[in-house]
Parts: structure tokens; C-alpha cells; sequence
């Protein structure tokens, strides 16, 4: 009833406008053209689908479609570009509203927020466990990301694993190679790094400010986590946190590591020369290679391992996504054999998307290509997709939480009043209490 | 002598307003002809990408639909925008009583609430009135605003009241007085307020993307956002679509500046 | 027209007195009916499409719990706001930005569009398009600009340092002052032009000829601004007052594209805080609900105190 009431009341202030304007007339007729087509799309085998990078994702969604197409021949994919920001405010208006019929049939999620959006809304997401796609098939660690109490509830796309990249060239000059930071730990870093510094100017690598990234990263690549068993956050005495903290306020005092305020200086910092080097997941190569006329002059390697740790590795992991499939898809079957016929099953996909786009790929038999083991001139020749393949195998599990956001929020405030002098034990106790504080709403 | 000084000092300090004030649109002109890490490490000469820049954004996006797009929307909802507006603005200061003031409080005070508070019930009523994915949809919550009703309000104001008194003895009509004496008069008024509202409605973004959820229908500001939402931005491309976007209100505001600030003094009287 | 008011008058004329008063009577109401009918449009649409979903969310304020798991609470949500150290960081901050920001800007925007009032100017379309360009301008360019100008190696720095006022270059947007100070100097920059307009467009609304008895009468353009073209402006002047208000305390684009609220939250505002909350992180719709209420009020008051002050009928 109050329904009806609202939608007279839209319906008499829809007519008030219409009757003030003569043009008001081609509004409804856009209005109706536009639920034609969304009529068309639920009767016939096309699935919405919503992505957010042109040369990334939804290029290889563009791919995926070509091939499935080849056999299914009135298969369409409409594909929506949308922001990961507006992605998001989208998602938590429509499941807030409760008008599902709004969500697309697919949709890219970021891992890290995965969890998230499969706990606080149960029903966003279709169950995969039974659904026939062999997820053996993908590398473990990426897997979990999407698996909530053992249930499957997204496909892996692209991971991102860590790499740290150097120039050649300015390295030489200070009398290092790339060899010389493979297979280190930070203690060792720093110390190259000075002498780099003092020799040439150039910091190692850097972060962005107010970021709490490379702290996370650390702290996977030890095989840590922020979070206690029970969900509650682990952040006063944890060894792992604290010993990343350090490293962190080391190379900021130090000037090892620079610091851009934004991601466009973050990303500066390395196209125009003040750092010699980036340490971040290997999407950021893109970025890299956006400077073409230093082609050839850089090397990846693995990062530095986190000192005194137990368990410590050189391999991490920064960001990534997974398909998800929503209850809202009316045609499951058609979409889980789309999957299984692409992002699950197609070495042709990954070894056409790879070399374009870079997208590396977590389904395990598409490693073993020989696409990966193409040189790349970008970086001197070497296979580096195989290489970062590899990297990939040996990457501890991390789990990101329900509220992995607001840990990060916390930890970045606390990471920029440690480097401006306070201590550490201090920061992380209020960053606890911060993340509990928005966890006890 | 005096007279001479302050005109320089006059001139002195609006050309430093002025170079001031358009110094990002000059960065952003150079910035459009630059590679993306030229642009980024602060290059301040012309650098020969444009046409690399313009045909890598024409393949990325469809610029001059979704160009279209928005001002398709911008024109439509300024001009259903000013006449509702006006002729609420108009009423509240003409016709006022104890009532008409009280609901304009009220009406002022919706704008205070931030928009974020609003997203989902509005969402909700317009899933059950059927106008999700609808340019109507779109279009509607920004019809009406507290802001250009004030306008209009406030410079109703200055709206002499012996004249509206003269032209109803005249024998004029309540809408012939609006339409024939209220509208011109107000030339700048209407003038000011088109520029601002066109601009508001070029630039509006938040509700139109959360509303627009199946459809393609995109405008200039949420291709910007998507411009910048991968896991590389080129700024060089970035930078010609945002200088794409910023040009029609500028334009609009070059075109409409004369009639809002010169020339209509005294046509009351 | 003085044919019709004739015909009108002598109309008139030939009604008996009651008639006449009873007509007028009619008009009166007449009057009235006009008056609603000219308000109906847009009040019906702020109703419904404002007014309306703000009561729901007022509920929702109410009422506490993750995504679409709600229960009602009570002020729970309200009372948590004293509680929640990042959110109070952030009304201290806005305050800063309305008691600097907002006086500065309009004090400049006036002196704009008195200068730009004078018809014997020279290049006026120019100046006054290019002083309105920065709201125009695309926040995403605006941003990259500013960052780069006050960047360690940027050109406020090498200006500083040329002049002797600094000695090495200083990281603005890493200090917690320095930051939202930056941020003052955006909003002053972006909206001046914009404010002008308003000013420009209600000055013609003075007879330039007032100015010029005034100047014949020996007055100085201090007193000319404010004895003639402060209080001609009032209606103006309030709006804008009461629009800049409402902006600073709702401020969202600055605080998130120039310095993401950093450093550590020095510079966010509520509005960008109750959008990280409302969309980034774990929503739970009745505490930003709530958190939205708090600006309202706050805005409310203010906006009442200054229309107390400017908008009496006389």
C-alpha cells in the first residue's frame, strides 16, 4: 500500500515536470527504450557484467566472450565499465534497497573485499562449491580469498604478486646488479640502499603516503596476519606487524624508500627518475612500461624478507580479483559454462590475454604455456611471466578479514604518526582499538 | 591622480586573479599534448602525444556519445530546473505568509543532509516506482534545489512591489505578471543561474552511476572515473578528456557572463 | 495597457460596493491559490525526492546493524558519534575550514565582482571568464595541479626557497597543519569565481548611477563599498553566506582528492568520513544515518542564526 502511495506520488510529480516542459516528452521515451533492452537481455543468453579496466579485465571478459561465442553463437556478454569506487556505492545501495534484480548476472570483486561482502550480505553471491568448476585447478592461496565456510563463491582472475623492479643501469653505477637484491632481507636492503643513496641519489624504491600497502605485504610475506582466530584484530604484540613497522619507519628515516602524497607522484617517483625501483604486485608493471624509453633497463626480482620473523619469505602478494556469480543471474547454468569453457578452462584465453594485457593467471595449466616462457625486451630479455609464475607458488596464504578496509585505514594512520616520531607500540594499540571500535557497531 | 592609481591597482590585482585562476586550465591544455609520465613528473612545455592521446581516448571511449549524453541531460535539467525553481523562488517572496516561510525553512533544510543519507531510501522508492535505468530517474532529483529556489528568492527581493501592484491593476494575470514582467526583468538572474546549474548538472555523477545500473549510458564524469580506476592510468589521455569536459561550461559561462553582469540596469523601471 | 486598465476601472465602476469588495476578496484568494500553484512544482519534488527519504533515513538513524541486518537501537548511533575519536577529528576539522575559508572567499568574491562592476573596464568578459574558470575546471586535473604545486620539489617550495623563507623543501601535504591550510588555499581558489557570480548578477540590480553620485559627493570606495554596495547586496550576500556554510560543512572532493584526509586524518572531512564508512568499509547505514543528522543540525543552526540576522522583512 505505501508503495503505491509513493509511486502516485512519483508518478503525479513525474507528470507535474513533464507538463512543465515540452522536451520532457523525449525523456520517456529514453526511459522506455531503456527497459527494452534490459528486457531483452533477461529472455536471451546474454549476461550483464560488471568490471572496471579497459586494458585489463574487461579486455580479457571481451576475449573470454570471442571464445566462448565460437560455439554458442547467440552468446553476448554485455559488459557495464564501473569504478571499483562506484562499484562498490552501487553495490551497498542496491543490497541495502533490496532490490536485487538490480545487481549484473557477473561482477569482478576485489579479493581483498571479498569476505567482506560475502558475510555481511549472504545472498549477493551464487554458491560455486557443486557447481562442476574444478577449482584444484587454481593456486590455493588465491582460491581462499572467495571461500567462506568452505563454499566456493567466486572464480580467481589475476593475482598480484609481489615483485620488486630496479633499474639496471643506476644500480650499476653505485656498483650493484639485480643479483644483489634477490633472496635478501630488508636489514640487507637498507644497507645497499644507503650506500645507493650516498653514491647516486636515488632512493630504492617507494610507497605512497598515508598508505599501509607495504606494511600488509610485509606481513604476508612472513605468513602472518592482522587477525586473531576469532576474528578480533591482532595488532598489540604481534611480531610480525611490528617487526614490518619497523622496517617501514627504517627506510622512511632513511630515505631507502621515498614517498609520493598520491598515487600519480607514487607513480612518478619510478617513471621520472627519483627512484630507482618499485616493490608492488606485478599489475604494476603497466605502470613501468608507460616510460618506453627506459626499455630494456630494468630487471624483477623478488622483494626482501622481513628480518628476525620465523617464517619469512621473499614472496608476497598486492591485490588481485575474482569473477563472482550473483543470485540475481537468472541463467547459473549458462554462466558457470561460460567459466568453465574460459577463466576455467581455456589455455587459448590466458595465452591471448597474457602478452597484451599482462594478465597473469592463477589457473594453474595455463602457467605451464609457452607463452610464459616468451621473452620480454621490457625487462632485458627474461621470461618474466615465468618468473613471477614461480614467485607465485612459493607466496604464503593472507587473510584479509571482514574488515580489512578499516584495518588498513588504521594502520595507515598509525604508520604516518610513527614516522613523524611516534613509537610503535603506542600506534598499534590505538589502530587496535580503532579497528574494534568500528567492528562494535 | 588618485582616481588613476586605483585603476591600476584595479587592473594589477584582477590580472593576477586571472592568471591565478587559470593557470590549471593552461596546465591542463600542455598536459593533453604530453606522454602520461610526462605529465606526471610536471612538464610544463607542449609535448607532441595529442594525437596519440585523442586516439587512444576515442578507442578506450566512446568520448563524444557519452559527450552527448551529458549534455543532453545538463540542458534538459537546467532548463526544467530554472522555471521550477524560479517560479517557487518567485512565490516565496512575492506571495509570503507565516506559512510559505515556514516551508521554506523546511525546504532549506533538506539540503543539509548529506546526499549519502538519502542514497538508499531513494533508491528504494524509485526501484518501486519503476524508474531505475530511466532518464527520468536520472534527471529528477536534481530538478528542484533548495539552493536555486533561494536564489530566486533572494532576488525576487529586489523586485519592486508597486509594479506587480500597477500590472495586477492593469489587469494582468498572476502568470502574465511572472512570464512578462518577472522573467526579463531578471535577465541576470536567469542568466547567472543557467550557468551555474548547467554546470552542476555537466558535473553530476554520484546518483545518475548508482541509478544507471544496467544500461551503458554513461556521461563525462563517470568516464573519468573509469578512466582512473585501473591498474594503470595514462595521464596524457586523461588529461585531454577532462580538458574535453571542462570546455562547455566554460563556454557557457563566456557565452552567458554579458547578460548576468552588464546592461539591464534600470529596466524597471 | 492604459486601454485596458480603463476599460478595467470603469468596469469597475458599474459593480455595486459589496460586489467590489467581494471580488476583491476572490482576488485575494485568487492571489494566494497563484501562489500555491506556482510553488507546487518544485516544493512537490523536494517533498518527495528530499524531504521524504530524509524522515526514512531519520528512522534508519534509529536503528543499528552490518548491510541489511538492522535492529533498532535508540540514540545508540548518536551517542557513539562522542565515542568515535576520527569522526570528532573531522567536525574540529571542518570548523577550521568554515571560520578561515568562508569569510576570506566571500570578502574576495565581492571585491571581484565590485571591481568587474565598473562598465568603463577594459577586458572584463576576459577577466571575469577566467576568474570563474577554477569551479569549472575538472577536480581530477585540479587535484594533480595542487599536489604538484605543493609538492617537496614543487613550485611553492622553489619559489620559498629562491626567496630565503625556507631552507629546504617542505612537505605540505605530510603535516597536519600545512595540509589543511592547502586545502583552504583549493577552496578559496576554486570557489571565489564561482561566489562572484551571484555578486555580479545582484549588482545589477543597483543603478550604477548611485556609485557615481556617490563618488561626485566625494566618497572613497571604501565607504562605497560599505555603505552602498554591502547593504544593496544583503539578499545576495545572505545567500551565499548560508551556501558556503552548508558546502564547507559537507565538504567531500578536496578532503578526498587532494590529500585523502591524510596526513593520518588531519585534513578529512565528516562527509568524507561518513562516505568511507557508508561505502568502503563494512556499511552500517543507521551510524552514518546518524552521523548524516549531526551535520544537518549543525548546518540548521548556523544557517538559522545567519538568516536571524540577514533575512528580516522590513
Amino acid at each position: 500500500m505505501k508503495k503505491k502511495i509513493l509511486a502516485m506520488a512519483l508518478s503525479a510529480v513525474m507528470a507535474c515536470s513533464l507538463a512543465a516542459c515540452g522536451s520532457g516528452g523525449s525523456t520517456e521515451t529514453a526511459g522506455a527504450k531503456d527497459s527494452k533492452e534490459t528486457q531483452a537481455a533477461a529472455e536471451g543468453n546474454e549476461l550483464t557484467v560488471w568490471a572496471w579496466d579497459k586494458a585489463f579485465n574487461i579486455y580479457a571478459m571481451e576475449e573470454a566472450e570471442k571464445i566462448y561465442a565460437k560455439d554458442h553463437a547467440d552468446f553476448k556478454l554485455n559488459i557495464v565499465e564501473v569504478s571499483w569506487n562506484d562499484l562498490q556505492t552501487q553495490l551497498s545501495t542496491i543490497l541495502s534497497s533490496g532490490d536485487y534484480s538490480q545487481l549484473p548476472d557477473i561482477l569482478l570483486m576485489q579479493d581483498f573485499a571479498y569476505q567482506k561482502y560475502i558475510i555481511t550480505y549472504e545472498d549477493l553471491f551464487t554458491d560455486l562449491t557443486n557447481s562442476g568448476i574444478d577449482f584444484s585447478q587454481f593456486s590455493g592461496g588465491k582460491v581462499k580469498a572467495s571461500v567462506v565456510d568452505n563454499k566456493n563463491y567466486g572464480i580467481p582472475f589475476d593475482s598480484g604478486t609481489e615483485i620488486a623492479a630496479y633499474r639496471t643501469d643506476i644500480l650499476e653505477q653505485a656498483g650493484y646488479t639485480v643479483d644483489d637484491l634477490t633472496d635478501i632481507d630488508w636489514d640487507r636492503f637498507i644497507e645497499i640502499g644507503e650506500d645507493v643513496l650516498a653514491k647516486t641519489g636515488y632512493s630504492l624504491f617507494s610507497s605512497q603516503a598515508g598508505s599501509s600497502d607495504i606494511i600488509m605485504q610485509m606481513v604476508q610475506s612472513a605468513g602472518g596476519s592482522i587477525w586473531n582466530e576469532d576474528g578480533t584484530p591482532n595488532f598489540i604484540g604481534n611480531e610480525t606487524l611490528e617487526a614490518a613497522m619497523k622496517t617501514y619507519e627504517k627506510l622512511f628515516t632513511t630515505g631507502v624508500m621515498a614517498t609520493g602524497n598520491s598515487w600519480d607522484e607514487y607513480i612518478a617517483t619510478f617513471t621520472s627518475g627519483k627512484t630507482l625501483g618499485a616493490i608492488n604486485g606485478c599489475w604494476i608493471m603497466a605502470s613501468i612500461e608507460s616510460a618506453d624509453d627506459q626499455a630494456g633497463l630494468w630487471k624483477i626480482t623478488n622483494m626482501p624478507s622481513l628480518p628476525g620473523v620465523a617464517g619469512a619469505t621473499n614472496y608476497s602478494n598486492q591485490g588481485g580479483s575474482s569473477w563472482g556469480i550473483t543470485t540475481n543471474c537468472k541463467n547459473t547454468e549458462l554462466a558457470v559454462d561460460f567459466f568453465n569453457k574460459t577463466f576455467a578452462g581455456s589455455t587459448e584465453l590466458y595465452d591471448t590475454i597474457l602478452p597484451s594485457s599482462g594478465a597473469l593467471s592463477s589457473w594453474i595449466p595455463a602457467g605451464e604455456s609457452s607463452v610464459y616462457a616468451e621473452p620480454q625486451e621490457f625487462y632485458g630479455g627474461e621470461a618474466v611471466f615465468e618468473k613471477i609464475t614461480e614467485f607465485a607458488s612459493k607466496t604464503p596464504g593472507f587473510n584479509t578479514g571482514v574488515y580489512y578496509t578499516e584495518a588498513n585505514d588504521a594502520l595507515a594512520v598509525a604508520v604516518t604518526n610513527v614516522c613523524s616520531g611516534s613509537d610503535i607500540e603506542t600506534e598499534l594499540k590505538t589502530a587496535e582499538e580503532t579497528v574494534t571500535f568500528n567492528m562494535g557497531q | 591622480m588618485t582616481s588613476k592609481v586605483t585603476n591600476a591597482l584595479a587592473y594589477v590585482f584582477l590580472t593576477i586573479a586571472a592568471v591565478l585562476s587559470v593557470f590549471p586550465l593552461v596546465w591542463m591544455i600542455i598536459a593533453s599534448t604530453n606522454r602520461s609520465v610526462d605529465v606526471i613528473a610536471g612538464k610544463l612545455t607542449f609535448g607532441g602525444n595529442l594525437a596519440v592521446n585523442y586516439s587512444n581516448l576515442i578507442s578506450a571511449q566512446d568520448v563524444w556519445k557519452f559527450f552527448m549524453n551529458s549534455g543532453k541531460y545538463a540542458i534538459l535539467t537546467t532548463v526544467l530546473s530554472l522555471l521550477v525553481c524560479s517560479m517557487a523562488g518567485y512565490a516565496f517572496e512575492i506571495f509570503h505568509d507565516k506559512y510559505k516561510d515556514m516551508l521554506f525553512v523546511l525546504i532549506l533544510m533538506t539540503m543539509m543532509l548529506p546526499f549519502v543519507a538519502l542514497m538508499v531510501p531513494l533508491f528504494q522508492m524509485f526501484s518501486s516506482a519503476k524508474l531505475l535505468n530511466t532518464s527520468l530517474g536520472f534527471l529528477l532529483p536534481s530538478i528542484s534545489t533548495p539552493f536555486l529556489i533561494m536564489m530566486f528568492r533572494q532576488s525576487a527581493k529586489s523586485f519592486p512591489v508597486d509594479i506587480i501592484e500597477a500590472a495586477r491593476i492593469d489587469g494582468l494575470n498572476e502568470w502574465q505578471i511572472f512570464f512578462r514582467m518577472f522573467v526579463p526583468t531578471m535577465r541576470s538572474t536567469y542568466a547567472a543561474a543557467t550557468t551555474i546549474t548547467f554546470m552542476n548538472a555537466w558535473n553530476n555523477y554520484l546518483w545518475p552511476k548508482v541509478i544507471m545500473t544496467k544500461s551503458n549510458s554513461q556521461t563525462m564524469p563517470m568516464m573519468i572515473s573509469s578512466l582512473t580506476s585501473g591498474y594503470h592510468t595514462d595521464y596524457g589521455m586523461l588529461m585531454l578528456a577532462v580538458l574535453i569536459t571542462t570546455l562547455p561550461t566554460a563556454i557557457v559561462f563566456f557565452i552567458l557572463q554579458k547578460s548576468f553582469a552588464e546592461g539591464i540596469t534600470g529596466a524597471v523601471k | 495597457m492604459y486601454a485596458a486598465s480603463f476599460q478595467n476601472n470603469s468596469k469597475g465602476l458599474n459593480f455595486p460596493m459589496e460586489h467590489t469588495k467581494n471580488k476583491r476578496m476572490s482576488l485575494q484568494q485568487k492571489q494566494r491559490l497563484t501562489g500555491w500553484i506556482f510553488l507546487l512544482p518544485g516544493v512537490l519534488l523536494i517533498l518527495t525526492l528530499s524531504f521524504y527519504p530524509a524522515l526514512r533515513a531519520l528512522m534508519t538513524s534509529f536503528k543499528t546493524g552490518v548491510g541489511v541486518k538492522m535492529t533498532w537501537c535508540g540514540i545508540d548511533n548518536y551517542l557513539r558519534i562522542f565515542q568515535d575519536k576520527v569522526f570528532l577529528q573531522s567536525i574540529k576539522n571542518c570548523f577550521f575550514y568554515l571560520i578561515i575559508q568562508v569569510p576570506v572567499m566571500l570578502i574576495l568574491g565581492l571585491i571581484l565582482a565590485s571591481l568587474l562592476n565598473n562598465p568603463k573596464l577594459r577586458f572584463k568578459g576576459l577577466y571575469r571568464t577566467a576568474i570563474f574558470l577554477p569551479c569549472a575546471t575538472s577536480l581530477v586535473a585540479y587535484a594533480i595541479i595542487f599536489r604538484s604545486l605543493f609538492a617537496t620539489d614543487g613550485f611553492i617550495n622553489s619559489m620559498l626557497m629562491n626567496l630565503g623563507i625556507l631552507e629546504n623543501g617542505y612537505n605540505f601535504l605530510s603535516h597536519s597543519f600545512s595540509a589543511k591550510i592547502v586545502i583552504i588555499i583549493a577552496l578559496i581558489w576554486r570557489w571565489t569565481g564561482y561566489n562572484m557570480v551571484f555578486y555580479l548578477a545582484g549588482l545589477q540590480n543597483i543603478e550604477y548611477s548611485i556609485y557615481e553620485a556617490a563618488k561626485i559627493d566625494g566618497a572613497n570606495l571604501i565607504d562605497i563599498f560599505f555603505k552602498i554596495t554591502v547593504p544593496l547586496l544583503k539578499p545576495t550576500i545572505l545567500l551565499t553566506v548560508i551556501m558556503s556554510t552548508n558546502g564547507t560543512l559537507q565538504l567531500f572532493d578536496e578532503s578526498v582528492n587532494l590529500t585523502n584526509g591524510g596526513p593520518a586524518n588531519a585534513s578529512i572531512t565528516m562527509s568524507h568520513y561518513i562516505f568511507n564508512k557508508a561505502f568502503q568499509g563494512v556499511p552500517n547505514f543507521g551510524y552514518t544515518s546518524a552521523m548524516s543528522f549531526v551535520i544537518l543540525i549543525m548546518v540548521a543552526v548556523l544557517a538559522l542564526l545567519q538568516m536571524k540576522v540577514g533575512d528580516k522583512r522590513d
